[in-house]
């Protein structure tokens, strides 16, 4: 991937870097600090955000804590909708996770200016625009379905291969593989794709002419999130749902 | 770009403690608060209907309970009535027979009365005619 930060010093307002990471050493193995950085923020403001809510619960809600209780019934309604009535519940915090985690994530990334505050290498931007958060979120979302199949049926589950006939093996097996893909490579094409956009219109026309990009990126964001809690959601109830035959 | 490395495992293993701690601060109070909500909601719907079912029927009862006794009012009204009919034309009947008696004892007595009467006046007559008869005899060898 070329580096366009070489016209920095053509045009100093602004500065585009892909494919560059502010490294850390922990104990032998490289991480991406500036990964790190932005989900603990996004970890922390989801906690504090979710602590306040909590903190006095009411039964006749107001302010913080309607808002949360608007955000789990939503999680709540997408849930049962892709898992079904009965099994929905424990994986409640799981779907919700992925898509609060996903969506603050974006937001964060399309609304904060991260990259105000300059490290050593790299910038900093939303943590679900490097592979590895989205890979992460992905292979956790194979794990909790490959389970959910088999804590629901035990080695039934491999029925599920074999569904409507034999001939569906193979491409069933290679499901098992394009679903994390296609999971990971969604969420972390569009939401990087969006921030280079932004930043590619901003390094050419630094005002206002970047702002619907921006705009459709926010739109585009909170659908990602949607999409990916949604597919989540719709993996975990194929794996636990009921064949008559 | 596709930089894969100890990231993934950490993002990861990151991603699970926040299921739990956001289970433990999110889900879990916040679905028992709507939980309990609706429950509440629930019982007390359940409650409201019950006992307006109970007022419907305390009020069909209490409906049953006037027919009752605007049926029964009526019935003493109406054999107040007859009665009283009754009574009435009795003493309508005797007051008649009443009076008719009397009439008839009245008649009676004028019966008599005219009779005595008759009686006395022939007597009248009869002496009148003798003294008439006296004088013209008289008169007549006289």
């Amino acid at each position: 991937m070329p580096n366009i930060s070489d016209f920095s010093h053509m045009l100093p307002l602004a500065e585009l870097e892909v494919g560059q990471h502010f490294y850390w050493d922990i104990g032998g193995l490289s991480v991406h600090g500036q990964v790190f950085m932005t989900s603990w923020f996004v970890i922390g403001a989801l906690l504090l955000v979710s602590v306040l809510a909590s903190r006095n619960l009411q039964r006749i809600p107001s302010g913080l804590q309607n808002f949360m209780e608007y955000a789990l019934e939503f999680i709540r309604n997408l849930a049962k909708d892709q898992i079904g009535e009965k099994e929905y519940r424990p994986w409640v915090p799981f779907i919700g996770t992925l898509f609060l985690f996903i969506f603050v994530s974006n937001w964060s990334g399309a609304l904060l200016p991260w990259k105000l505050i300059s490290l050593p290498e790299g910038e900093l931007a939303a943590p679900t625009s490097d592979i590895n958060t989205t890979v992460a979120l992905a292979l956790l979302v194979s794990l909790a379905y490959i389970y959910a199949g088999f804590s629901r049926k035990g080695l039934g589950y491999f029925g599920n291969y074999i569904h409507p006939t034999p001939i569906m093996l193979p491409f069933k097996i290679l499901e098992d593989f394009t679903k994390p893909l296609s999971l990971s490579f969604r969420l972390f094409g569009n939401i990087l794709a969006d921030e280079l956009v932004v930043a590619v219109l901003v390094l050419l026309v630094p005002l206002f002419v970047p702002l619907p990009a921006m705009i459709l990126g926010l739109f585009t964001s909170a659908i990602q999130a949607l999409i990916f809690a949604t597919l989540a959601g719709a993996y975990i109830g194929e794996a636990v749902e009921e064949h008559h035959d | 770009m596709f930089d894969i490395d100890a990231t993934l495992p950490l993002m990861a293993v990151q991603i699970l403690v926040l299921v739990a701690l956001l289970n433990a601060v999110f889900s879990n109070p916040i679905g028992k608060v709507l939980d309990e909500r609706s429950e509440f909601v629930r019982s007390n719907r359940l409650n409201a209907q019950e006992r307006l079912d109970r007022a419907k029927q305390m009020a069909a009862e209490y409906e049953a309970e006037l027919t009752e006794t605007r049926k029964q009012a009526q019935k003493i009204v109406a054999e107040a009535q007859g009665e009283a009919q009754a009574l009435a034309s009795q003493q309508t009947t005797q007051a008649q027979q009443e009076a008719a008696q009397q009439r008839e004892a009245a008649q009676k007595e004028i019966d008599q009365q005219k009779q005595a009467a008759m009686a006395s006046l022939e007597q009248q007559v009869d002496q009148l005619s003798n003294q008439i008869v006296e004088k013209l005899l008289s008169s007549v060898s006289g």
